[in-house]
Formats: structure tokens, sequence, C-alpha cells
């Protein structure tokens, strides 16, 4: 659903972009695989973003017979692609799954704040309380971007290695990064260039697809180093040693120049002051001071915490490399390329622009080294912005990667850009997720994110971003289930989303039908707990499944349902008495019970049954007690206004064993008196047309009517 | 992203997909309709379940009805008939599909059929080639043979006098997708026939009181009002202050917003706020996705179109599907 963009695969689109209306309409193939002709389409939306397409082909023609070829296909098309060209798709739902908690908390946590600080998260003590969180929640999405183990280091380790092939990092983890670094982490202020030049250092192998870089320069160069015999004849050498040190790879450097050949035993006595030279260099570069409070692991150069010392240490470092630039030594320096190599890393320490722009290969990489060597206390956005662009005239781009026009859209404080490269580039995940970093760190992020739109139904982008993950995660079977957490953070049409998600959950599936009662459960929707529960039990009573569909729809209070099934089970009741036919629907009664009180007929059910298990009990040589309980059950029975009177005769004649009880008469002169008037009533009934005679043979009245004047007879007597 | 799913039967000419996305009817010229079914909900693997022949003519439409009321399927024919079957159990037998219901027909041909769920009952509103509409109403809920004819009426928003000799080529009937129990029940309606008024797309809304059926809204501008209508489609509202509605005719895809206050006149006020270009094809088929963002059309020129709206409001084509063998 909502922006689609032709370079990833994802239709996923949100209309961020007013400018959108401008841009081309993407087409998609929609791959059938059918040889004919196709006839015509037509589709159906399945669940969030997915969209099945009917595609059928020309009938063929009545003479020709069929040529075996199908009628047509069925092809599912995803529109929102969960997982891209890095991502395949279970490694999405994992990060889709582990993302849940983060997200869940810094929701829970910013309603909490709000409610303590009366909706205004701006008020000092509460906001940096928030930002702690929002700077918890970016550490953790973050760390779990990070899946992939890194390969185990080797015990020995080789000289010769100066790349380590860390796990491929993802675009998303170094997107995220970026936000990090601009929007949350306001410690880092400070030292922004810094935490760009690790970020590089990080994620420059990311661009060595689509651009040359220095990763791949150092890649080829590694390959090329195994078979060198004397490293500082090769031109790479100095090359890949100076392109390295233009972007801060200090470490690299400084491994690349204790290669060098006047380390050598045997050749450290002929190469003095080569080697002095040299190590001089190394020496410089590894002094380099840095503004940061510290360094990563196996980084060179010296950190300095606050911008006075630091620009004391500069100064005085940039005067040892130019001294060293001037010294006399250089005279006595026989080897050429190594004269000339060390002069060009003095160079690009001293920030020359022209061996800065030789040395680096896309403006990012020139960027970098514009940091470190010629504006070092670069501090604010717009001077980053304006060195940007000054970067980016030195050496544009004929393709533009994704990274690039984010850290573009950064710098130059445009929201919106920032917004549409994040959703184009990056999709639904990123957009759920980082507009909480965005808002955190920036106002006018938080005005554009958070205002209403009438035109989209008074959603805001921020809302309209989540539901629209939310109906990624939708589309499929494995991660609908954490789309709640999410349409339950939209205000304004999460709940409407929801509904509709759940509405066309298959409930006939068990798992599925108790997941989505718990998820109503859990946000108090019981209109649609009821219909979920009324699906569940009608399918089930249409599939014989007869007490889970009676169950179901008790749980769903379906009165109006259980009542037409209590109103059958009377129907049936009525046409057959055989002990096997009753047995069938005696759990059913039971399990109607007395739950459903408006129907009027399952009181005599209830009655009914009762009777029908005395009768049963009653046998030849039963006690009378329980004869005499069967025949007080037929009697109340029979009084009961609520008995339909064509179920007289069948209850009169079912019981005939009780009104001819051998031993001593069951039921006394007035209630043989009533069943009589009974019977009268049901002859007299007879005349009119719509009576409808019971399944009963020919002689049940004349046998009941003999029955109970036998029983008449006794019972005067006996009174 | 794009993958074939299920393998259709020569001479299949329409299909339909169950509420949950789970089932798939598929109706052929021959009068058989297949179900295809996935076994489990995470599969996209789907096997024929039952095949079954409904009718002597071609199956032209096949409508799910709503699961309240089990699984049940709505078939229209060539011949103009509408016949309702339906998946049971009966007294411990196996599974299988059953006709419960052949409406009558007289003189004139169904064109469009759609299930509306209402509180209590469950409606059905047929479109015929005649002009007539019905809306016929299920009296017990577990028995989809018994059904009543609620009201009979032509699709006019002023109560002239009744058009004789009506002939339609086509009909397109959309109900409002809420699901709330407040909502009284509506639906959409348009007509492609001979007759100017019947055309233009109306929406009918159940007047609980005078129980009846009262026009509420008509989806045309005054020049547009005898256009035919190809079809139409109701967007599931999941909290917008307002209904938006899609009408195809032929001249283009216009997007209407339909107020939920009526006026003293009982009639809604409705804004018509996009034209989307047909590309000079007609529109056979709309359908908006679950939040009701997203349109997607097809039609004579053979492909999906995608259409979205943007923060200005603004509507446009955001992709098409495009077949390729």
């Amino acid at each position: 659903m909502p922006g689609l963009t032709s370079e990833s695969d994802d239709l996923a689109m949100v209309p961020v972009s007013p400018e959108s209306e401008k841009q081309p309409v993407v087409i998609y193939p929609l791959r059938h695989g059918l040889k004919s002709p196709i006839h015509r389409l037509s589709f159906s939306w399945a669940c969030g973003n997915t969209l099945r397409v009917s595609v059928f082909r020309k009938p063929p023609s009545e003479k020709a017979d069929g040529d075996g070829e199908a009628g047509g296909r069925v092809v599912e098309v995803k529109l929102s692609n969960s997982g891209d060209e890095e991502v395949d798709a279970a490694r999405w739902r994992r990060m889709a799954y582990s993302s849940v908690t983060p997200f869940a908390l810094l929701q829970s946590r910013k309603h909490s704040l709000s409610a303590a600080s009366r909706m205004s998260l701006d008020i000092p003590p509460y906001k940096a309380e928030w930002w702690e969180h929002v700077i918890e929640y970016s550490k953790e999405i973050s760390s779990l971007l990070n899946d992939r183990k890194p390969p185990p280091k080797s015990i020995i380790e080789d000289p010769k290695s100066v790349v380590n092939e860390i796990a491929a990092p993802m675009c998303l983890k170094a997107a995220w990064e970026l936000l990090e670094i601009f929007y949350v982490d306001k410690q880092s202020q400070s030292w922004i260039p810094e935490r760009l030049i690790d970020w590089l250092a990080d994620y420059n192998s990311l661009f060595s697809g689509t651009l040359p870089t220095i990763h791949s320069k150092l890649v080829d160069f590694q390959q090329e180093l195994v078979g060198v015999q004397v490293v500082e004849e090769d031109p790479n050498y100095w090359d890949a040693m100076s392109s390295a040190l233009a972007v801060g790879w200090l470490e690299t450097v400084v491994k690349l120049l204790r290669l060098h050949g006047s380390y050598r035993f045997d050749q450290l006595s002929s190469r003095e002051t080569e080697n002095g030279l040299v190590e001089a260099v190394a020496v410089l570069i590894s002094k380099m001071p840095r503004m940061r409070p510290g360094l990563r692991e196996d980084n060179l150069g010296e950190c300095y915490k606050t911008k006075p010392d630091f620009m004391k240490a500069w100064e005085k470092w940039r005067t040892q490399v130019s001294k060293l630039d001037c010294s006399s030594y250089w005279l006595q320096c026989d080897h050429r390329q190594t004269r000339e190599g060390l002069k060009n890393l003095i160079q690009i320490m001293l920030g020359n622009p022209t061996v800065l722009s030789n040395a680096t290969f896309n403006w990012m990489e020139l960027f970098i080294s514009h940091f470190l060597y010629i504006r070092p206390f670069t501090a604010g956005l717009e001077s980053m912005h304006n060195s940007a662009q000054k970067c980016i005239q030195v050496k544009p781009v004929s393709i533009s990667h994704k990274l690039f026009g984010l850290v573009f859209g950064i710098l130059g404080e445009n929201t919106e850009v920032v917004l549409a490269e994040c959703s184009r580039s990056f999709g639904p995940w990123m957009m759920a997720h980082a507009v909480e970093l965005l808002t955190a760190g920036s106002t006018h992020a938080d005005i554009l994110l958070h205002e209403e739109h009438s035109k989209l139904g008074g959603v805001s982008i921020e809302e309209l971003h989540r539901l629209v993950y939310a109906q990624v995660l939708s589309s499929h079977a494995l991660t609908w289930q954490i789309a709640p957490i999410y349409l339950t953070s939209c205000i304004k049409q999460g709940i409407g989303l929801l509904e509709n998600l759940l509405y066309k959950q298959p409930v006939q599936h068990s798992q599925i039908l108790l997941k989505s009662i718990e998820i109503c459960r859990l946000y108090e929707l019981d209109t649609i707990n009821s219909n979920i529960m009324r699906i569940a039990g009608v399918h089930h009573w249409k599939h014989g499944r007869k007490g889970s569909g009676v169950f179901w729809l008790q749980q769903a209070r379906d009165e109006f349902r259980l009542n037409r099934i209590a109103k059958q089970l009377f129907d049936f009741v009525g046409k057959s008495v055989s002990d096997e036919g009753f047995k069938q629907w005696e759990g059913l009664i039971e399990l109607l019970g007395s739950e459903s009180r408006t129907a009027g007929g399952l009181e005599f059910l209830n009655k009914y049954r009762d009777f029908r298990r005395s009768l049963l009990q009653v046998h030849g040589d039963t006690p009378t007690d329980a004869a005499r309980n069967a025949a007080e059950a037929l009697v109340s029975l029979m009084k009961n206004p609520s008995t339909p009177q064509r179920f007289w005769l069948p209850l009169l004649y079912d019981s005939l064993k009780l009104l001819m009880w051998q031993e001593r008469p069951l039921v006394n002169v007035s209630q043989t008196h009533l069943l009589l008037n009974k019977l009268q009533e049901l002859s007299m009934a007879r005349l009119r047309p719509d009576f409808v005679e019971a399944d009963l043979p020919s002689d049940a009245l004349s046998s009941v009517r003999l029955a109970l004047a036998t029983n008449l007879g006794g019972a005067i007597l006996e009174e | 992203m794009d993958k074939a799913i299920i393998k259709l039967d020569e001479g299949t000419t329409c299909t339909a997909w169950n509420y949950s996305g789970h089932r798939l009817a598929a109706g052929s010229t021959d009068g058989t309709l297949s179900i295809f079914d996935s076994t489990d909900p995470a599969s996209s693997v789907f096997n024929c379940s039952s095949k079954f022949k409904v009718h002597e003519s071609s199956i032209v439409k096949v409508v799910w009805a709503p699961p309240e009321y089990g699984d049940a399927v709505a078939c229209i024919c060539a011949d103009g008939s509408l016949l309702l079957w339906e998946e049971v159990v009966e007294d411990s037998e196996l599974l299988q599909w059953k006709l419960c219901k052949c409406f009558d027909r007289i003189s004139s041909q169904v064109l469009d059929v759609q299930f509306g769920v209402s509180q209590t009952s469950l409606k059905l509103v047929a479109a015929y080639s005649d002009g007539q509409v019905k809306v016929f109403e299920l009296l017990d809920p577990f028995e989809l043979k018994n059904w009543q004819l609620q009201a009979e009426f032509q699709n006019v928003i002023e109560s002239v006098s009744k058009f004789g000799n009506v002939s339609c080529r086509s009909a397109s009937i959309a109900w409002n997708p809420l699901k709330g129990e407040i909502q009284q029940s509506s639906f959409v309606l348009g007509f492609d026939s001979d007759t100017p008024h019947l055309n233009s797309s109306k929406v009918w809304e159940f007047d609980q009181d005078h129980q009846r059926w009262l026009p509420v809204a008509e989806l045309a501008l005054p020049a547009d009002k005898a256009d035919p209508v190809s079809t139409v489609a109701w967007a599931p509202n999941i909290g917008r202050p307002y209904e938006l509605i899609a009408v195809a005719t032929c001249k283009e895809i216009a997007l209407w917003h339909v107020g939920s206050n009526p006026d003293s006149d009982g009639r809604l006020s409705v804004e018509k706020v996009a034209m989307l270009s047909t590309h000079d094809s007609e529109v056979w088929q709309m359908e908006w996705d679950m939040s009701g963002m997203t349109l997607a059309t097809t039609g004579s020129d053979g492909v999906v179109r995608l259409w979205q709206c943007n923060l200005n409001g603004v509507w446009h084509e955001q992709a098409t599907l495009e077949p390729t063998s």
C-alpha cells in the first residue's frame, strides 16, 4: 500500500511527499505463466497489503478441443515487501518481532510521562527523562538490527590483514545510526564529526556495490599484498595508505607503514634515515588529536574532551607535521617512492585539498576528510551542510546511494526530505519506528509529524506510518498478531483498522480464534469479540459440530441464534421419541442449559429431558418410587402451559407403562382428570385444519384413553 | 513479490475469495463451481476441495455470504438466474455443498447481487435487468432457503412514476462495509441502462421508523446524471468523519465524500473529491483495501491500477500491475 519506488522492490507506499503526484507511475510485472492471451483480470484484497489477481485466458473456441492449458491463474502479489534485497523474509520477521518490545515499552513510558506532566513532555525534568527513554529505545533497536554475529577472530593475527571483513552491515542499521547521531544522542552533539567518521568506517563497505570506495580499494589491495615482495615500490601501497588516512583509518595506515621494507632487520642498517622518516610519520599519525571522549578498540589518536584542549593539541600536532615536512632528512632519503609517498601522507595531514580529493572516491569520503584535516573545528548542521554541498560539487555522484540522500536531508535540516528518503528507501518498518527519534530530536519534525491532516481523514503522519506498518504486518499469517501493538498506539484510526483485521481472521482454526479472542479481550473490543465467536459458532454448527457451535454461540451471547437452535431442537423432539435420537440431542439441551432463558421452548426442553431421564429408569421391576417420580414429571409437564399441544399425545403414549402400572395407580384421580381433559382438548383440536398429527401408531389415542380409564378406576378404588 | 498460487480450470470465468481470503470459489462456463482451500492458515498452497454443478448455464459472478451465516455463495448465471449454495454437514454425513435457494426469475435477469449484514438479519440486494432493485431478508439465520422480499424499487431519487420497458446492461451494488451496531444499513447502487434516471449512483438507507428504503444521496454532478455507471466501491471507514465511495462511469472514476449527518430533507452532503482517468477503458472492478486508503481497479485495459491520496488530498495512480507471461 502506501511510497513506491522503482529502486526498491517495495510497493508499500506512504503518501508523504506532496511531489508524489508528479512522480511517474511505477509499473510492476504480474507474472502469471500462461501462454495464451489474457482475456481479463479480476482481483481481491487479502489481509493487509496482499492483492490476489485472477488472470483468465480467453475461453477456447467451441470447435477446438482443450489444449490442456489452465483456464487461468491466481497470482498473489505482496505489495509491501517485507524483506528486500538485503533482508530475507524470515530475518525480516525476526526483526519485526524483536522490535515490538522496545516500541511498546517506549509507548507505555510516553503514556505515563505525559500523564505525570499533564500532556506536555517539554517541561525540563520530563524532557530529560524522555530523552533517556528514547536513547535507550534507539540503542535497543539498533542492536537488534545487528543480528549477524561477527566471524570468529583468528588466534594468530595475520600481519597482512588490513581490512577487517566484519559481518555485512545493513543499510537499515546505517540509516538508524545516522538518525540516532543527529536526532537522539545529545551527549555526542559536540563530537558529531567524529561520530560520522566512525559511521563511515563502519558502513563504507555498503557503498562499495554501487560506487568506488576506499573500502573496495583496500580490499583489492589486500588481495594484491599477499604476492608483493617489496611493498614500498608498489604505487598501490602508497595510494591505499593515503586514502585510508584521508578518512581517518589511522590504525590501518600505521599497520601498512610498518610493512615498509626498511623495518626488515637485514635492511635496517642501510636504510636508517628512510626508516626514521617512516616511523616519524607513523608516530605523528598515531598521535593525531581527536575531539572525542574516548576511542574505540584498536583505534589510534589522542582524545580531548573539551574544545580548547583539542584546539591547543591540534595546533601543536600541526606544527609537528609541518616541521617534519620541512625536515632536511628528506634529502637523505634515497628511496623515491617512500619519499613521495610519505610526503603525500603529510600533505593529507596538512589538509591539502587537492591531495584529499585525489585520495577519496565519493563526496561522503571527501566530506569526512574535510572534517579531519581542513575544518577540524566544524560544528553545527549549517556549516556541515555547506561543506557537504562543496564536496558534492567536487565529486558529483552519478548514481546516488540511498544513504547519501538521507545524510544530505539530515544536514539540510529538511524533515520532509528525511521522511521521504526514509520512507522510499527503508520502508514501513523504518517509518513506524524512526518517527520517535525524529520527533524527539527536532521540534519541526515533532510538529510536522503530529499535525492532523484532514485530507487524510484526520490522522497525523506519525499515525499514518504506524497504520501502514500494521497493514504490512497484517499481510502475513506469522506477523499479524503483533499489528495490534502498533494499531493501539494510533489514537484516531488504529482501533478501526484493528477491528477490520480481526474480522478477517479465519476463526474456524481454533488457534487463530483463541488468539483473536485474546486480542479482543485485551483491548476491550466486545462487539468484534462477539462477532468472531458468532462466526466460529455458526461454522461449527453448520459443519456438524453442534456442541462446539452452541458453545461458541453462548460465548458470543447470541440469544437470537441460540433461540433458533432451541426451536430446532424443539421441533426435533416433537418428531422423534426414539431413545437413540434423544441421546443425540440430550447433550445439546444440556449445553443450551438455563443460560438462554428467553427461549420459552427451552424451559419445556429441560423439563422434557428430566422426564425422559426418569422414564428411562423405569423398568418392569423398578421400585414404585422411581415410577412415581416419572409420573409426577409427566403430570407437571402436562400441566405446564409452555408444553406445546403437539407434544401431549406423544408424551402420554410414551408413558403408557406408567399409566398402566401393575402394583398400584401412580396418578391420582384429579391428575387423571386433568390428563383426560387434555386428551379431550386434543380431540377437539384435531378438527382444526392447522393441526399437526404426531407420528404415532393410529391406535395411540385409543390406547392412551384406555390406559387413563383403567388408571382412573384404580385411583378411585384406592381413594 | 508475485507468486502464482492457484491454477484455474479451463473455462473459468470468475473467482471470489471469502471474507478471510482462505477459500476461493471459481465459476466456469459449464456451470461448475470449484472451491479451493488451504489447509493451514499460514500457507498459500490451495487445493480444490469441492467441485459441483451449480446450474446449466455459465456462472458469471460469485459472491460469498457473510461468515456469520456460514459458508455460502450466491451465483449469478448467464441466463440471469440467481442461486444460493451452502456448505453443510447434515446428520453426520459428509461435508457437501447443497442448493438452498433458487430465486425466482420471471422475465428479467439478475445483474448484480450483494449481501449486507444488519443488526439482526442478513439482507440481499439484487439488481435486475429491468431496472428493478429487490431487497430480500433472511428469516432464520440458519436457514438460507427462507428469504422474504422486503422491498422492491427503482434506482431513482425523486419519487416520479415508475419507468417501464427498461433495459439494463449491468448494475453494481456496494454495501457500507461498516459493521458497527449503531450503523444503519445502507448501500450504493448504479446502473448501466437505457433509462438516464436510473443510471447515476444513489445511496440507499433503511429507514427503521417507516420500514422502507430511502435514497439519501446521489453521486453524480447535474451534468453527468445520465452517465451509465459500470461499477461502485464503498471504502471501509476506520475513523474518517465522512464516507468514501468510488464510482466508475464511462468517462472517469469519481471519488465521493459522503457526509454522515442528513439535512432537513434527509439527504446526505456529497462532494466529488477526485476524478481519476480510466485511460479510455471500461472499468469492470474496483475494490478498496482494508484500511480504505488504496483503491485497486481493473477493466478492459487488462491491468490492475492502484490509486492513493497524498497529504494534499490529491488522488493519483501509484502503481500498475501489468500481466506478463
